[in-house]
This record gives structure tokens, C-alpha cells and sequence, in this order.
């Protein structure tokens, strides 16, 4: 029988392609993540892969001062989905692949009370008074610690000194503003933020919240204040005025942060909420990326409603460190994360690259540590950080935060009746507290049949 | 090779003959042929092309609707290179390999025994093949996850060459059974006449009548392997040395919530160029497939 | 060996591979599905209570309708651009190389980022669809029926190519003395098509629009990248009590609910294949 030798041919072909490839690429060991000698290896620290290069970064520097005791470094998708797929098979299967934990901020609780992080409430002494208060709160459950500070990230107002003199202090002032440019520059976008139904969206709504004395929770985080006056409403119809009357832009309703980013960046609009992670691109630090506003935007704290309790206000967003339950490392995780959290080194690494640190006195400092171009988002972030708020890491936040993202983006997109809408978030606020979290399950299974 | 092609019921060529009438002017038929591959050519390369000048532009290409503006650049792929992403892509074209051999190879065998041997409950049997292609694949990693850790396979090639053979069985399996089945049962007996065993029949008459269908499941195969993220995310991405292509993309560096979107393009781009080959490659053997086959049977 | 050993033989690895790998998450799903859950810790056994919960759920029905939906317009379109495709790609002319290679150039892009891809595509900034079909300023993947057919819009064109080679396939089996005898029979093209080609493909046909089908049934990433999930498919319900909101008891009770309906539908495909391609409908043993 005659072989096939176009098939021959192909595979082989292929095979070829194969090691070609490989040869072409190095080996993953051989390039400059963050690879540890096997031997040496103590822990594996698993975190997110945005600010990939923070995180070698500061892996490095753990194991150049730690050569006995390396890390590993897991850098998993940026994704928040494949990050929580990621950390719940490792943990629902006992796998115990981490030890450290990079938690998103809003997951501190439903990890505490799942289990799968150790308490470090006893190290509550080495971050209280040096990481700022926010970050401290968004490691809590029930009062107490279950993971240290790492980062955090402060939103606030990017705006365009070409077109606007000073920058608004309120959003009526905002909204007046983009309509009378908008006179004269009948194209030109007014406000552009994160409003697709994902998590940054819930962020820009809380800001709208907070920024007119609303609350999700009281104080003790006991009982859902949503509807307590008509904030959550105020806060939701403006949006809905904003994105029909133009002053959101058209496609706000379908934009993420970098989606903002690059329309600010063309020049396409006036006001932006983002990240402090623009700031440089919209300055051209990237020539592949180039930017048309490099010298004509600054930045200023967000907003708030006229006659509110708050001159401004920021959601924190970040990462904490936390120790996984089924380590079996816990001293050497317990020291890094304890490290991360208040050594110099890894803060400072955090201040000259990208996120944020958590270190109060980098801040106090931060002349002396981050580098020129980025001084003006210290200048701005030292007047938000005393106003900047944690979102409530409850165990069922993010049932809470769904039920927004699901809820609220129809009612401000699609003129969806915000009552309903708001009366579901409170009840899923409501049952984000509930200590048993089997009847949150429950009655959420409720939520879900009402809907 | 190809002369079975070239009869098919293909419509330009064998446009029926009408008296008289505008469809019978050669220049028109022309026209309305090119037209009609315009279209097709537009459909399939338009988000295609978009990907490709994007990654030679990046953000810039996301100013702008018309897509040839420029400036270009190679940048996205000196990036991609320097991040290793080669050896991802050596790892992707290996998985994909290895699972397109094996999957064909098993299903040959079943899709065989359920066209052409007496077995019993031939119904039940390809009911039951469907049932491990009709899963949510996210409800399927959680115990996936479970086995392989048990096993202590995770990261590993087999934790995606596995699930991947067992995944796309099914549909090799189902393609393979109405290919046997059509081939005609008077050149298996002559071969039994000849002396062939029962095995041999299938390996030297079958399989090679059958090439058609072999090779469209090979490709189909081959390219679910390459694209295929779920599972190689969640069962083999904590090792870089087995991390494959579609884990190895989203994972390409990035400052803060930036969307790489250059690299991310470029990166797709080089994925999709042994894909073409092997699909090309593999599809000649669709087309000239019989015509070999029965010459040789 | 006989013939039935030789075919218990030729399925033992097929089975085994497969029945290790799908059976173990069925059951396993089937089995935790009658339980209650404290997060991932199972409680209580509560029978059927959780399927009642779904089955009564609008937010499940109104999934199963939007999956339902997307199933048919997309794969009904894919199967006639699949078989043009097929035709084309049958046919002789010169540069059907090239044609070849374009037509499967879709199929090729991984789906993750075919997402993507057609997100920006359809995004009203800069609005490269709009612009270059002169749409004006739509809104398409912000709810409703125009995220609905940006959605099959972009699975149709990933996926037709998937139902071209299946039928391409098909075609060259069909010998050519079949259509010589129809062609001096005077038969026109149409007739050809519908009297030769079809009633012969028929077989291929029916694989292709079942596994397009169950693919459909199962349609989670295109809806996740290009609305965030808005597009709230079953697998997508599935996905949001697996990962984002964890409740492995609605999670697993809509795997199983999603593999019955499925199910159903490929028994009803596999019925119709069944004759032309086992022979005899059941032998018994």
C-alpha cells in the first residue's frame, strides 16, 4: 500500500513548524519571569497577570532577598472569571497549587467565609497605621483580617484643558459643562467611564451613589440603606439623563476601561473616569500607541452632586495578599504577604510601575520615590485617598454586584423602571449580609424566579 | 486526481443551458460568478483582515474605521516573539497533533464496527456517543479538575490531549460512520474474496475509500485542539513549558486595564498560520481523497 | 476474530476514553444536583427541589427561549452558507485554491478571540461596521435584538466554514456516473441539486446540523465577550452560579437540565440519520 505522501508532507511539515517554533521562541525558563530554581522553591504566589510585570517585579526582589525561600510567581488572566475559576478548582478540589493568594479586593469576604483563606488578624499590628485605611478595610471580614493590603487603584476625573478652564466640582456642574462645549464642538463626546454590565460599571455607580451621601450598607454592615432616601434612585436617573441627553457618551453603555481610555486618548471626549494606569499612555509614554491630548488634559478628583455630605469621592480598587488554608508553607507565605504589604521594596516597585501601592507613606513621600511623569496622579491621589471608599467585601458581594451589573445597566441604557430594578439590588444587598449564607443561596434562588 | 471535482454539481459550470435570455451571455455568467466569489471573499476576509492590519497598527487601527490608514508597525510581533510566545505555539501545534491522530485513529475503529459489523444496538451506541459532546464545557472542568489532580496529571500534556480526544470523538465518530457507510459493499467483499482479514479490509479498502471523511474530521479536530481555551486554562496553564497558544494570549503582558489589543492580533495572526496549512493541506486529501482510494481499491 | 468480537473490539477504546471522561462529570453533576449547598460545602439532600426551582424560574425559561432562538437563526444560516461554500469549493475554477484557503480563514481564529474581534467590529466607536455598511450610528451590542444578531452574526461566520468542509466532504463522495446519467437524463441543475445532490449529502447534512446544533445549544463565549454576558444563553446562566456567583446547586442542576435538553434534540437527529447510516433501525441482540 502507498503511503499518503502529501499527508506525510504536511504532518511533517507541521512537525517541523513545531520545532521551529520552539526553537525560534526561548524556552520558558530561560526568559525573564519570575523562575525560581525548583529546588529553592517555598510557595507559589497566584495573582493576576494585568501588571504581569509588576508582579515579576516583585517576585524577584522576594527571591533575591529570599534565595532559600523562592516563589513562585502564577500569573492567571487578567479575567476576574478565570482568576475565581482558577482559585475555586484549587480549592474545592484541595488541590493547594497556591499559597498566596492574590485577591481582587471585593473577594475578601466570600473567601473568609468559604474558607479558603487563613485569618491574619494577628498581623494586624504591622499593616494598621502604615497601609491606608481604605485597602485595610477591604481585607476584612467580620472585623477581622484575612488578607493584608498589596495595591489599590483610585479612580478620578481626566478632563481636557483645551476646552475646559477649571475642572467641575459637581456632576450638574459636569453635565452643564459637556453641553455647552458641545455647543461649540457638536462632535466631541462629553463623558466617557466603565458602563458595559461587568464589575467596573457597579464602581462608576457607587461613585454616583456616594457621591450624593448614598449607602449600600450602614456602618456595621448589618442591613442594606439603599433605599433609605432616594440616592440609589438620584444616582441611577442621572446616569439614565446623562446617556440619553448625549452627555454620556453614545457607546458608554458598552465600555470598559480601556474602551474609555482610547477614546480619550483620540481626542473624542472631554471628561473621563479611569484608572490612574492611563495617565501615562494619554501622555505618550507608548509610541505605538499614540495619543492626540498628550498636552492638553489633566486630572482632578471625581465629582460629587451639589448640596452631598462629600466633596469627592473614589472607589478603591486593588489587590490584597491572602494565605491560602491548604498551604502547607503558612510561615513563608504569612512572611511575604506581611512583606508585600509593608517592606519598602515591593511598595516602592508598586509606586515607580503600575498599580498603586497600599503604603500610606509612599504617598507622604512619593516625590522621592515615583518617577516625575507620574507625580501629578500622586499630587491628585494624595487630595482622593482620604475620600477613596472600599466596596463592601461582604460574603455575597458578588451576588450584590450582579444584580447591579444585571439590574441597574437596563434601567440607565434602556429605560428600563428603576424601581423594580432597585427594589431586586436591595434584596440582594439584603442577602449579601445574611450570616447564613445558605439562605442567601436560597433566597436568591427567589431573586432569580421573581425576575 | 481531481476529476471528481471538477463534475460536482457546481453551480457556475454546470449552469443549465437555457434557450436564449440574458443567463446565457458567457460575459454575464462571468460577472455574476465573480460577484458571488466577491461576496464570499468579502464575507470571510473582512474581520480577518481587520485582525491582521490591526496587528500591524495596534491602538491606532482602533481610531479610525478604515483599517488601511497606518502607520504600520512590527512591534506587536517583536513582542510577541520576546515573550515566548513560539514555544506556546510549538506546544498548541504538538496537543493538536497528538489529538487529531489519536481521536481519528479510535474513531476509524468504532465508527467502523457501528457502519459495517453486526453489533447489536447500533442505536444506543451512537446515542451514547453523543452524550460527551452535549455538556456545558464550564460545567465540565470542575470534575475534570477533580480527576486530573487525583491523578496528579495536571499540567501535563495529557491533561489537554485527553479531554480533547474524548471531546472530539463524537464528532469524528459520527463523520467516520456515514462515510463508511457509503462505501459500497462489493469492493469489501471482493477484498474478502482476495483473503483480506476482516482487518485488513478496513485498513486497506475502507480507510482509504473513506479519505473524504477522515480528513474533514482531521481538520475539524485539529483546529478545535489549536483554539480551544477552557481546559487548557483550567487543567494545564500553571506550567509555562505546556502552556499552549489561546492561554499563553490571554495572558500577554499588560499595564493595568490596558487590552493589548496589537499583540493580542499578532499573536492570533501567527496562531492561524499552521492552522491554514494543515486545513489546506488536509483538505486536498478531502477533495482527491476518492478518486486515490478507489483507484488503489 | 469474528466480526463481533472484531466490532466490541474496534469500540472498546472509544467507549472507554469517552465514557471516563463525560460519564464521570454527568453523574457526578446529576448526583450533587439533589443536594443543597453552603457555598461549595454540600448540605442537605433535597430530592428534586432544586429542578423544581429552575423549571419554575422564568430567568430559566427565558434562557432556554434565547438559546433556543440563537440555535435555529444560527445554525440555519450557517447551513446555507455552508453548503454554497461547499458547492464553491467543489467546484473547478481557476484560483479555487485561493477560494479554498479564504473560506476556511473564519474557522481558523480561535472563538476567544473571534469574540473580541467582532466586539470591536461592532462597537459604535470607531464603528467599523456601521461606517462600512453605512448603518449610521447603531447600537448593536447594547441589549436586545440587535445584540442578539451581532451574536449569530458572528457565530455564523466563524462557524459556517465548520458545515462547508463537513458538506464538501459529503459531496466528493457522491460518484460522478451518478450525476453523469442524471445530466443525460436532461436534468437541470436545480433538479440535479435537489434529486442527486441533496437526497446523497443527506447524511452529511444531518451530522453537520446536529453537531452545529449542540454547539449552538451550548453557546457561552460568544455571548460572554461581545455583551458581557447580557445575551444570557443557558450556558451563560450555567457559567454565572459556577464562577462569578458560585451555587453549585443551580449551577449543577442547569448542567444537567442543559444535557437532557440537548440530549433530546440529538436523539431526534440521530433518529433521522439512523437508517442511512446503521442500515436496519434495531437489531435487538
Amino acid at each position: 500500500m502507498s503511503k499518503n505522501p502529501f499527508l506525510l508532507r504536511a504532518v511533517g511539515l507541521l512537525a517541523v513548524l513545531a520545532l521551529v517554533a520552539a526553537a525560534c521562541g526561548p524556552a520558558p525558563d530561560e526568559d525573564d519571569e519570575a523562575a525560581p530554581d525548583p529546588e529553592d522553591t517555598a510557595f507559589t504566589w497566584a495573582v493576576t497577570g494585568a501588571d504581569g510585570p509588576t508582579m515579576e517585579a516583585v517576585a524577584d526582589l522576594w527571591n533575591e532577598e529570599n534565595p532559600e525561600q523562592q516563589v513562585e510567581l502564577e500569573l492567571l488572566p487578567p479575567e476576574a472569571d478565570d482568576q475565581r475559576q482558577a482559585m475555586f478548582n484549587d480549592q474545592v478540589t484541595e488541590a493547594g497549587q497556591y499559597d498566596v493568594l492574590g485577591l481582587d479586593v471585593i473577594w475578601t469576604g466570600e473567601f473568609a467565609e468559604a474558607g479558603f483563606i487563613e485569618n491574619l488578624e494577628d498581623m494586624r499590628d504591622s499593616v494598621e497605621g502604615t497601609s491606608i485605611p481604605g485597602a485595610i478595610e477591604s481585607a476584612q471580614h467580620e472585623g477581622e483580617l484575612y488578607a493584608l493590603p498589596y495595591s489599590t487603584n483610585f479612580g478620578f476625573l481626566y478632563y481636557r484643558t483645551d476646552l475646559v478652564d477649571e475642572p467641575p466640582e459637581t456632576w450638574e456642574e459636569l453635565y452643564d459643562t459637556v453641553l455647552e462645549v458641545q455647543e461649540e464642538n457638536p462632535d466631541i463626546d462629553g463623558y466617557v467611564g466603565q458602563g458595559d454590565s461587568y464589575e467596573g460599571f457597579v464602581v462608576n455607580y457607587l461613585e454616583f451613589l456616594w457621591s450624593d451621601g448614598g449607602e449600600v450598607f450602614d456602618e456595621a454592615a448589618t442591613e442594606s440603606l439603599l433605599l433609605e432616601g432616594d440616592h440609589a434612585e438620584k444616582a441611577i436617573t442621572f446616569m439614565r439623563d446623562a446617556f440619553e441627553e448625549g452627555v454620556f457618551a453614545a457607546d458608554f453603555n458598552t465600555m470598559v476601561e480601556d474602551d474609555a481610555r482610547l477614546a480619550f486618548q483620540a481626542g473624542d471626549a472631554i471628561f473621563m473616569r479611569n484608572w490612574p494606569y492611563a495617565y501615562p499612555l494619554l501622555a505618550g509614554e507608548d509610541e505605538d500607541d499614540p495619543t492626540e491630548v498628550a498636552d492638553d488634559f489633566d486630572i482632578a478628583p471625581m465629582p460629587a452632586f451639589e448640596g452631598a455630605p462629600v466633596d469627592t469621592i473614589s472607589t478603591l480598587g486593588g489587590l490584597n495578599n491572602a494565605v491560602s488554608t491548604l498551604s502547607e508553607n503558612q510561615d513563608v507565605a504569612r512572611e511575604f504577604v506581611e512583606w508585600a504589604a509593608t517592606d519598602d521594596g515591593p511598595q516602592e516597585i508598586l509606586a515607580e510601575m503600575q498599580p498603586p501601592p497600599t503604603k500610606a507613606s509612599i504617598y507622604e513621600n512619593y516625590e522621592d520615590i515615583v518617577p516625575e511623569d507620574q507625580a501629578p496622579v500622586y499630587e491628585v491621589l494624595n487630595l482622593v485617598r482620604e475620600d477613596a471608599r472600599a466596596r463592601p467585601p461582604v460574603p455575597g458581594y458578588n451576588s450584590f454586584s450582579l444584580a447591579v451589573q444585571e439590574e441597574l445597566h437596563g434601567v440607565y441604557a434602556d429605560g428600563d423602571d428603576p424601581g423594580p430594578a432597585l427594589e431586586a439590588v436591595n434584596e440582594a444587598a439584603e442577602n449579601a449580609l445574611v450570616e447564613d449564607p445558605e439562605d442567601v443561596i436560597e433566597e436568591e434562588a427567589d431573586v432569580d424566579e421573581d425576575e | 486526481m481531481a476529476a471528481t471535482a471538477d463534475t460536482g454539481p457546481a453551480p457556475p459550470q454546470a449552469a443549465p443551458q437555457k434557450a436564449g435570455g440574458l443567463r446565457n451571455d458567457p460575459r454575464v455568467q462571468m460577472g455574476g460568478q465573480l460577484l458571488g466569489l466577491a461576496v464570499v471573499f468579502a464575507w470571510c476576509i473582512f474581520p480577518f483582515l481587520w485582525m491582521v492590519l490591526v496587528s500591524f497598527q495596534g491602538t491606532v487601527a482602533l481610531r479610525d474605521a478604515n483599517i488601511f490608514g497606518g502607520p504600520f508597525t512590527t512591534g506587536n510581533y517583536t513582542r510577541v516573539f520576546e515573550e515566548g510566545f513560539m514555544w506556546n505555539l510549538g506546544n498548541s501545534i504538538f496537543v493538536a497533533l497528538s489529538t487529531t491522530v489519536i481521536s481519528i485513529l479510535v474513531a476509524s475503529l468504532a465508527a467502523y464496527a457501528i457502519a459495517r459489523l453486526p453489533i447489536a444496538y447500533k442505536f444506543t451506541i451512537l446515542a451514547g456517543t453523543l452524550v460527551a459532546t452535549v455538556f456545558p464545557p464550564v460545567s465540565l472542568v470542575p470534575p475534570l479538575f477533580v480527576a486530573f489532580n487525583a491523578l496528579g496529571q495536571l499540567n501535563t500534556y495529557q491533561a489537554m490531549i485527553i479531554p480533547y480526544v474524548a471531546l472530539t470523538l463524537p464528532l469524528s465518530i459520527f463523520i467516520l460512520t456515514t462515510f463508511f457507510a457509503t462505501i459500497p459493499k462489493e469492493m469489501e467483499e471482493a477484498a474478502k474474496v482476495d483473503g483480506a482479514t476482516p482487518f485488513q479490509t478496513f485498513v486497506r479498502v475502507v480507510v482509504p475509500l473513506a479519505a473524504p471523511g477522515v480528513f474533514a474530521a482531521a481538520i475539524l479536530v485539529f483546529v478545535y485542539a489549536v483554539n480551544e481555551y477552557l481546559i487548557a486554562f483550567s487543567l494545564a496553564s500553571g506550567d509555562p513549558n505546556v502552556m499552549t497558544v489561546t492561554v499563553a494570549i490571554a495572558t500577554l503582558d499588560r499595564v493595568g486595564f490596558e487590552e493589548p489589543i496589537g499583540t493580542i492580533t499578532a499573536a492570533s495572526t501567527i496562531v492561524s498560520i499552521p492552522l491554514i496549512i494543515f486545513a489546506l493541506a488536509a483538505q486536498r486529501w478531502i477533495v482527491s481523497g476518492l478518486t486515490a482510494g478507489g483507484v488503489k481499491g | 476474530m469474528s466480526e463481533r468480537a472484531l466490532g466490541r473490539a474496534f469500540l472498546t477504546p472509544a467507549f472507554v476514553v469517552m465514557g471516563l471522561l463525560a460519564l464521570f462529570p454527568i453523574v457526578y453533576a446529576a448526583y450533587e444536583s439533589l443536594f443543597d449547598f453552603d457555598f461549595f460545602t454540600r448540605t442537605d439532600f433535597v430530592g428534586l427541589a432544586n429542578y423544581v426551582d429552575q423549571l419554575t424560574s422564568p430567568r430559566f425559561w427565558s434562557a432556554v427561549f434565547v438559546t433556543i432562538a440563537f440555535t435555529v437563526v444560527s445554525v440555519t444560516l450557517e447551513f446555507i452558507v455552508g453548503m454554497i461554500f461547499a458547492l464553491i469549493m467543489n467546484a473547478a475554477f481557476k484560483g479555487r485554491n485561493v477560494t479554498r484557503a479564504v473560506i476556511l480563514l473564519p474557522w481558523v481564529v480561535p472563538t476567544v478571540i473571534a469574540g473580541q474581534m467582532w466586539r470591536y467590529l461592532f462597537e459604535q466607536r470607531p464603528g467599523y461596521i456601521n461606517e462600512w455598511l453605512g448603518l449610521g450610528a447603531i447600537d448593536w451590542l447594547g441589549s436586545g435584538a440587535s445584540m442578539f444578531w451581532a451574536v449569530v452574526i458572528a457565530d455564523w461566520w466563524k462557524t459556517a466554514p465548520f458545515v462547508g468542509l463537513l458538506l464538501l466532504a459529503g459531496l466528493q463522495t457522491i460518484p460522478n456516473e451518478v450525476y453523469e446519467a442524471a445530466r443525460v437524463d436532461g436534468a437541470t441543475w436545480t433538479q440535479r441539486f435537489r434529486n442527486v445532490t441533496l437526497p446523497l449529502l443527506t447524511p452529511s447534512i444531518v451530522v453537520a446540523l446536529l453537531f452545529r446544533s449542540v454547539d449552538a445549544l451550548r453557546i457561552f463565549d460568544l455571548a460572554d465577550i461581545m455583551t458581557n454576558a447580557r445575551l444570557e444563553t443557558l450556558s451563560v446562566l450555567a457559567q454565572r452560579s459556577i464562577v462569578r456567583a458560585p451555587q453549585p446547586d443551580i449551577a449543577n442542576t442547569l448542567a444537567v437540565l442543559t444535557f437532557v435538553m440537548i440530549m433530546g434534540i440529538g436523539l431526534i437527529f440521530i433518529a433521522m440519520m439512523g437508517r442511512d447510516v446503521v442500515g436496519e433501525p434495531e437489531e435487538g441482540s
